[in-house]
């Protein structure tokens, strides 16, 4: 153990210098941004000022997880996943209603989110569990094992209900199995049967929606609305599985073996997708998948479920270059922007600070995630390695998904920009996790504890 | 401890794996950072112009129409304003709420009932009140906060001054139509602009149109102003000042109103200059309830009011055009006023038989009496002894045939007819019984009032001519002549001196002491002539053509009574009219009556 006053020298020649300067530009680039947002509706001050303490909090956080042996967390797994439920739990009973949502701790002044720390919290347990049972990975309870710590938190976030949090979960699972060393054929089949799950019911939702446009146009609406019946949902499945029993009978007959166990996997994962859709479909609400498939053709309803696409679109694109300036853009300031401080700050970002600026941030989130990985790849164990890459996700997806939903890549999910968008909570578990990342670079070579 | 070293094969696989994430995020960004040059870069102007579009109205102000002046600076088309609630439609809110509706109604005390018109679209203004007093404007401008989208303006509309009877000559206004949009668009219209159509209006919309203006404004994305960038105030069209004089043409219209039919047409020109004094064609109609419900009557009149007859009705000349065969017969065969033919009121070509209108016979005519008493045997035999080609030439010559370019629109252009044209369209050879109905302007011979005017022009100084305008200059707002008029000499007929002065003997004998002695005006010299044109439709057309003062010509006159009959009786008496009105001879004539008593 290394003496008191060197913890500090050590801290500053071991920490992640690339990390934390990327994180204060993306803050300072954050803060402008929130400030501008707000003009319009004279709130500038009040979100600056809840969001620079929530960030003074978040950096004593960061603090404290820096100093704090990371490794603790691994033999406290079972402590930490408790106290993640104990979380989402209490939000249940105690939790105030945002939006329609149970997940605010309120305390007056500020409220918390807890499953934004909830989910730092899980990255945690699932890497304890999956380091611990790495000899096992060809087992069939490992995987099960796995998404047992996933279903526990996903159960609670459901219930809030909280749809676009329970997404995050996802990516990370899958790239920490994916790092671990499960077959990535099984992982496929998970993604498969994700998609069927929720890609059913958004499917219907859009023909639905473009049968609406097109209306008297030549497509043959015959096919859509057969499309639209349960029998022929019923037939399109049964097709895709004789395809795909076909192709295996093909190859075995041309003496490429393929085992039969992936075929009836794949099919299995298929048919229960299809099931799992039946109860996504009746969970998630006609608006949110409307939202959900708007990006796809925002034209359809410009003024409704396509709204927020179309506008921030506009407002990205008309930055031009070098963007129309701090406070000055029109889109921003006239109000066309929606949730410009929260889900649409890339937007505002786009808009007064053009191509730079935000090709920058983007650089900057890259430099962020490229480290995260680096810090992966130089931990001293196997724990921390999975902890940094399945941080290093969690940053990713949220980038992805988020930018890609302002320049109308991705449905509209909800999901806020971590370390841009204002929220109290999200900056604090954003820099909670840069803590802890920062935690296991300190302590890659073996001397410190 | 280090896993690097304790397990190497384990961290190795790791290596890998974690090799593929690091590509797969990096393949993430990339796709990002392409959308991002995509939308900023590639499509930024676009998405400019998208952002500026929606953040930008231009409220729309119609510029009022430049002012029509007659010669004597009296205005003939004025502009009338008023006031009118309009209300501004933004985002979802396409009429106005109940409560604006209402408060609206309390203000004015009407009921009003806003309506879209199928024709509505976005971004148009919906009318709610018009003919506001000052007194409802501004306590309309005071309420402006609780009247939200409300918003009064200044709209002008024409207005004409005695209507009916410069009807022709100024045209009137509408919007443009659909189907000619496409055309005009090139000039600049848009749906909703207002083109002249018919008359000055209509030749001279490009000065007439001023320039719009309005507010530029800048709203928010609940469609709600929140500030206003600038406004361009409208700008009225330049003034037209055209040559018509409101008194003479007032007379002219008056007195085609009272003869036997009401029907007819009477052209005045300046005999020096080709500027048109007067030109009527009656009956007229009402310019000020043009595109109202109202001018549908005029539509479904069976005398067509609509029609401009002065340049656009095909009349044949009849007997004025013995004016022409005249000139030739005495520039090509020297004819004499010694040379007498006896008028029997009978004509034998071959076996076809021609009378004269005379029954009885004028007895011996020599070619001034002839003209004088208009004997068709005299320019029967005249007519053969020129022979078609000549009288063609002639008729040609006197720019018969062919329109007289005045700039006013659809003049028609007449017809003046031989053998060729016989042979190809009637399929018959050309007779010599046509030559002899053509020396007497009959047949297929078509012309214009304007034609005779013009042709009668060229007489009255003896082959020179001007093209006839209206519009004599155009003044815009800053007072600059934008457009001015400049003489525009017609090719100068040349005929011997005999010739015209054997014409101005016989033309001003007819007035004297011939057909036309009912304008016989005492102490001015008129020659003129009159025509009675024979019509397979009805009743003879009568026509008078003259010119005056004889010796020194200052006005030339064309008169036709649509089925008027005799020349001499219906259409001379008008032409009297207006020369007594430019002479001012009626008020001669009551200060002689006061001193006599």
């Amino acid at each position: 153990m290394i003496q008191e006053k060197n913890f500090f020298q050590h801290l500053i020649s071991n920490i992640d210098w690339w990390l934390i300067f990327a994180t204060a530009l993306l803050m300072i680039i954050s803060f402008g941004a929130i400030y501008s947002a707000g003009v319009n509706y004279g709130t500038s001050i009040r979100y600056l000022s809840v969001q620079c303490l929530a960030s003074g909090i978040g950096l004593v956080g960061l603090l404290l997880l820096t100093s704090i042996n990371y490794q603790y967390y691994k033999y406290l797994s079972k402590f930490v996943y408790i106290l993640s439920l104990a979380l989402l739990i209490s939000v249940l009973i105690f939790g105030s209603v945002k939006r329609g949502t149970k997940g605010w701790f309120d305390f007056g002044f500020i409220s918390f989110q807890p499953v934004e720390i909830a989910k730092i919290m899980f990255i945690l347990t699932l890497s304890a569990v999956l380091d611990l049972k790495t000899n096992e990975v060809k087992k069939w309870y490992f995987l099960l094992s796995a998404f047992t710590i996933l279903t526990g938190h996903l159960i609670l976030i459901m219930m809030q209900p909280d749809f676009s949090s329970t997404l995050s979960y996802f990516p990370v699972t899958l790239v920490l199995l994916f790092i671990i060393g499960v077959n990535p054929f099984y992982l496929g089949c998970i993604v498969i049967l994700g998609g069927f799950a929720v890609g059913i019911p958004l499917a219907k939702t859009f023909l639905n929606i473009q049968m609406k446009f097109l209306e008297s146009e030549i497509v043959p609406i015959n096919i859509l609305n057969f499309l639209q019946t349960g029998s022929g949902e019923f037939y399109i499945i049964v097709a895709i599985l004789t395809l795909i029993i076909g192709i295996w009978w093909f190859f075995w007959k041309l003496r490429i073996k393929i085992p039969i166990v992936y075929t009836v996997v794949l099919c299995v994962a298929i048919i229960i997708g299809c099931l799992a859709s039946i109860s996504v479909e009746k969970s998630l609400k006609d608006y949110q998948r409307k939202r959900f498939v708007a990006f796809l053709n925002p034209n359809v309803d410009p003024r409704g479920s396509g709204y927020n696409i179309i506008q921030s679109q506009i407002a990205i694109g008309s930055g031009k270059f070098t963007g129309k300036g701090f406070k000055k853009g029109t889109q921003t300031q006239l109000g066309f922007l929606p949730e410009q401080h929260t889900d649409f700050i890339f937007s505002v970002i786009g808009e007064e600070g053009g191509w730079i600026l935000s090709q920058l941030t983007l650089l900057l989130y890259f430099m962020f995630i490229w480290r995260a990985l680096v810090i992966a790849k130089e931990s001293r164990d196997r724990y921390g390695s999975l902890v940094a890459t399945g941080l290093a996700t969690m940053f990713t997806f949220y980038v992805v998904i988020n930018v890609g939903m302002a320049m109308g890549m991705m449905p509209v999910t909800g999901m806020p920009l971590l370390i841009l968008s204002y929220g109290g909570s999200s900056i604090f578990s954003s820099l909670c996790a840069i803590g802890i990342l920062c935690s296991i670079r300190m302590r890659r070579h073996t001397h410190v504890k | 401890m280090v896993w690097q070293r304790e397990d190497k094969s384990a961290y190795e696989n790791f290596l890998k794996k974690h090799k593929t994430i690091l590509v797969f995020f990096m393949f993430l960004f990339v796709c990002l950072s392409i959308r991002l040059f995509y939308l900023q870069i590639i499509k930024g102007n676009k998405y400019r112009d998208i952002s500026e579009q929606q953040r930008i109205h231009n409220t729309h102000e119609r510029a009022p129409r430049g002012i029509i002046y007659s010669a004597d600076n009296l205005p003939f088309a004025e502009n009338k304003f008023t006031y009118v609630a309009l209300y501004h439609p933004y985002e979802r809110h396409l009429k106005p709420s109940e409560q604006v509706i209402q408060e609206l109604n309390k203000i004015l005390g009407r009921e009003i009932k806003p309506t879209i018109d199928k024709n509505w679209r976005f971004g148009r203004v919906i009318k709610l009140a018009d003919n506001l007093s000052m007194e409802e404007m501004f306590k309309l401008q005071e309420k402006k906060l609780s009247l939200k989208g409300v918003a009064v303006a200044k709209e002008s509309s024409r207005v004409y001054c005695s209507p009916e009877v410069i009807s022709h000559i100024i045209g009137y206004t509408g919007e443009v139509r659909s189907d000619e949009i496409e055309d005009l668009a090139e000039h600049g219209y848009k749906m909703g602009d207002y083109i002249g159509r018919g008359g000055i209006e209509q030749t001279y919309d490009q000065y007439l149109q001023g320039k719009d203006g309005g507010w530029q404004i800048e709203v928010n994305a609940r469609g709600y102003q929140v500030k206003a960038f600038k406004y361009i105030a409208p700008e009225i069209g330049a003034s037209v000042y055209s040559t018509v004089d409101l008194k003479l043409q007032q007379v002219a219209y008056d007195a085609l109103n009272n003869s036997d039919t009401g029907i007819g047409a009477a052209v005045v020109l300046d005999a020096k200059t080709g500027a048109v004094k007067a030109l009527a064609s009656c009956p007229g109609f009402d310019i000020n309830v043009a595109g109202n419900r109202e001018f549908g009557k005029y539509l479904k009149d069976k005398r067509l009011p609509l029609f401009n007859r002065a340049l656009q009705a095909l009349y044949p000349p009849g007997s004025i055009f013995k004016i022409i065969t005249f000139a030739a017969a005495v520039d090509l065969l020297n004819i004499d006023p010694s040379e007498i033919v006896e008028c029997t009121g009978n004509f034998e070509l071959g076996d076809r038989h021609y009378v004269c209108w005379n029954k009885l016979g004028h007895g011996k005519m020599n070619i001034i009496s002839a003209t004088a008493q208009s004997c068709n045997i005299y320019f029967y035999q005249l007519g053969l002894k020129l022979g078609v080609r000549n009288l063609e030439r002639y008729a040609k010559k006197f720019c018969l045939g062919q329109r007289t370019k005045i700039d006013l629109p659809n003049e028609k252009k007449g017809f003046v007819p031989n053998p060729e044209w016989k042979k190809t369209k009637v399929k018959m050879p050309w007779l010599q019984g046509d030559t002899v109905i053509f020396s007497i302007g009959q047949g297929a011979l078509w012309s214009t009032p304007l034609q005779m005017a013009h042709m009668m022009s060229v007489v009255a100084n003896k082959g020179i001519h001007h093209k006839p305008y209206i519009v004599d200059r155009v003044i815009d707002l800053s007072g600059n002549k934008v457009y001015e008029h400049e003489l525009e000499l017609g090719d100068e007929l040349k005929l011997s001196d005999n010739t015209w002065t054997l014409l101005h003997k016989a033309l001003l004998e007819t007035v004297e002491n011939g057909t036309g002695r009912r304008c016989n005006l005492p102490g001015i010299k008129v020659a003129g002539k009159t025509g009675t044109a024979q019509n397979p439709q009805g009743k003879d057309h009568a026509w008078f053509v003259s010119y005056a003062p004889a010796d020194n010509p200052e006005l030339v006159i064309a008169i036709i009574v649509e089925h008027g009959g005799g020349g001499g009786i219906n259409a001379v008496p008008i032409g009297r009219k207006i020369y007594e009105a430019y002479f001012n001879l009626e008020v001669l004539q009551e200060e002689n009556r006061e001193a006599k008593k």
